[in-house]
């Protein structure tokens, strides 16, 4: 199942539930993916492979050729954020380098060449950073990268180009929704420079007020820079979810735990439970164990269970492709089964 | 088929006019079109990427469009694609791609990581102010040989740089 980044907590574990570095990658004078030819492809496919053994004085990892990966597994990976959803398609030339405690993930012939990501719990830029900068490095020095000295890193897409750097939080923030504070907030964020989005949902939705933040601007900065302004604004927006926690404790608290409370209900006896309304169940629980008013369940099994009630990774519990009715009634059946332990 | 004018590209704009009753075609590949004329380059899809590249003013050569010589890609690729053919393209359409950079990150100059190898390339100006993020960590973590290495290495690259006039 999902290893190292959902079952920790890290630093302000409450609110952040992880933070992703990602650096975009290519060769110098091979085609980007888009524009390679079937050879050309798996060439770079040929040197990601020939990456693993320098890779392993970091790490121990594993070279995986995605057209050899099973449809189901590939959007398992989805789910775990270890690869892009545009990853698990058309995936004759596609590749993927990914370390056994799942906390390095490099992506090949995605968008780039090479798409170098690292992954932690809680709020850890800084050290999540450092360990992309290692990886980057060993690469480096196996490879010759497209830089030029005036623009940076090259991309395919000049988004990316400079730094090729985005760094992104993942925040849980339950109270600043039950406040009506949460669009406020998130539009300042967009005024700093940076985009918001929620993590799981179609357009504008967001099941479980889960959302990512991250940089859009890479290129005319250092990376430390880049991330110590998103930090600083993440760390305002963790100050805001914590007020409005408080504020909730404060003014409401009957209320607020009248809705933990039948989350609670709803989660542990419901027999059909679709993805979005668990999600926001499961979002309100752990609000409740943040605050207190919850004890005796375990923090960590509420945010491991907000990925395993997933389509794909139900399906591969049962080995099959399931249809939506049947997944539904699998997922109220799981998450009774584990929060009554 | 090829374009009935310059008999090199595939003709991809058909043209057919009928005037007084009288019909004619034109089978024509997109540039001598639009040499000729005959019809605007139709953005396909409203981009993000194409808008803001009309903003820039094209250098108005009607001489047929630039390429890649590694990858054979055109800005007209990248306005279809909203990507670039391979690192090369970089160099090609420098011109056209720098104010692009600044409309979409307020800047094209490059401040951070530089690979080891793409050090030597960089303006004397930016391994100065590289060194001297150096010397300070050195100093700060009082790595005081280290800090006066650095410090000759920073003097050396100054000294050159006013020895070439500048």
């Amino acid at each position: 199942m999902s290893k190292s980044w959902t079952k920790k907590d890290g630093p302000q574990g409450d609110i952040c539930l992880g933070t992703r570095i990602r650096l975009a990658r290519n060769l110098a004078k091979v085609p980007f993916p888009a524009t390679a030819n079937r050879e050309q492809a798996k060439k770079v496919l040929k040197t990601a492979k020939e990456l693993v053994e320098s890779l392993n004085q970091l790490a121990p990892v594993t070279f995986y050729e995605l057209a050899e990966v099973d449809e189901l597994e590939r959007q398992v990976l989805m789910e775990k954020h270890l690869i892009s959803p545009e990853h698990t398609k058309k995936t004759s030339t596609k590749g993927l380098i990914l370390s056994e405690n799942e906390d390095i993930s490099i992506m090949v012939n995605e968008e780039d060449h090479f798409r170098i990501q690292v992954l932690m719990p809680g709020l850890q830029l800084q050290a999540a950073w450092e360990l992309a900068d290692r990886v980057d490095d060993l690469i480096e020095s196996q490879v010759e990268y497209a830089f030029d000295p005036d623009i940076g890193y090259l991309t395919a897409c000049p988004t990316n180009v400079g730094t090729g750097m985005r760094g992104s939080l993942m925040l849980h923030l339950p109270g600043l929704a039950k406040i009506n504070q949460l669009e406020n907030v998130l539009r300042s964020v967009s005024q700093f420079g940076l985009a918001v989005r929620g993590l799981y949902g179609e357009g504008s939705e967001s099941y479980g007020c889960i959302y990512q933040i991250s940089n859009q601007v890479s290129l005319g900065d250092s990376e430390a820079d880049m991330l110590e302004h998103l930090a600083r604004v993440t760390s305002q927006i963790i100050t805001s979810e914590r007020q409005a926690r408080q504020y909730l404790q404060e003014h409401s608290p009957a209320e607020c735990e009248d809705q933990v409370y039948r989350a609670y209900g709803l989660l542990t006896h419901a027999r059909i439970i679709s993805t979005q309304e668990a999600m926001d169940l499961l979002s309100t629980v752990m609000l409740g164990i943040d605050l207190g008013m919850i004890r005796d369940l375990d923090r960590g099994l509420v945010k491991q269970l907000m990925v395993e009630i997933r389509a794909a990774h139900l399906q591969k519990m049962m080995g099959q492709s399931l249809p939506a009715q049947e997944r539904d009634r699998l997922r109220a059946s799981l998450i009774r089964d584990r929060l009554s332990r | 088929m090829l374009c009935e004018k310059c008999q090199k590209e595939a003709a991809s704009v058909h043209v057919v006019k009928i005037i007084n009753g009288q019909k004619t075609e034109a089978h024509l590949c997109q540039n001598c079109a639009r040499e000729l004329g005959e019809f605007g380059l139709s953005v396909d899809l409203p981009n993000l990427f194409a808008s803001l590249f009309d903003y820039t003013p094209f250098s108005g050569k009607l001489a047929g469009p630039k390429q890649c010589p590694t990858c054979r890609s055109t800005m007209e690729d990248f306005r279809q694609l909203n990507q670039f053919g391979c690192s090369d393209c970089y160099e090609t359409f420098r011109e056209e791609i720098e104010p692009l950079l600044r409309r979409l990150h307020g800047s094209s100059h490059h401040e951070g990581k530089v690979p080891a190898q793409g050090y030597a390339a960089l303006s004397a100006e930016r391994q100065v102010r590289m060194l001297r993020d150096r010397l300070q960590q050195a100093i700060n973590m009082e790595n005081y040989e280290e800090a006066a290495r650095i410090r000759d290495q920073i003097r050396a690259l100054e000294r050159q740089a006013h020895g070439e006039g500048k």
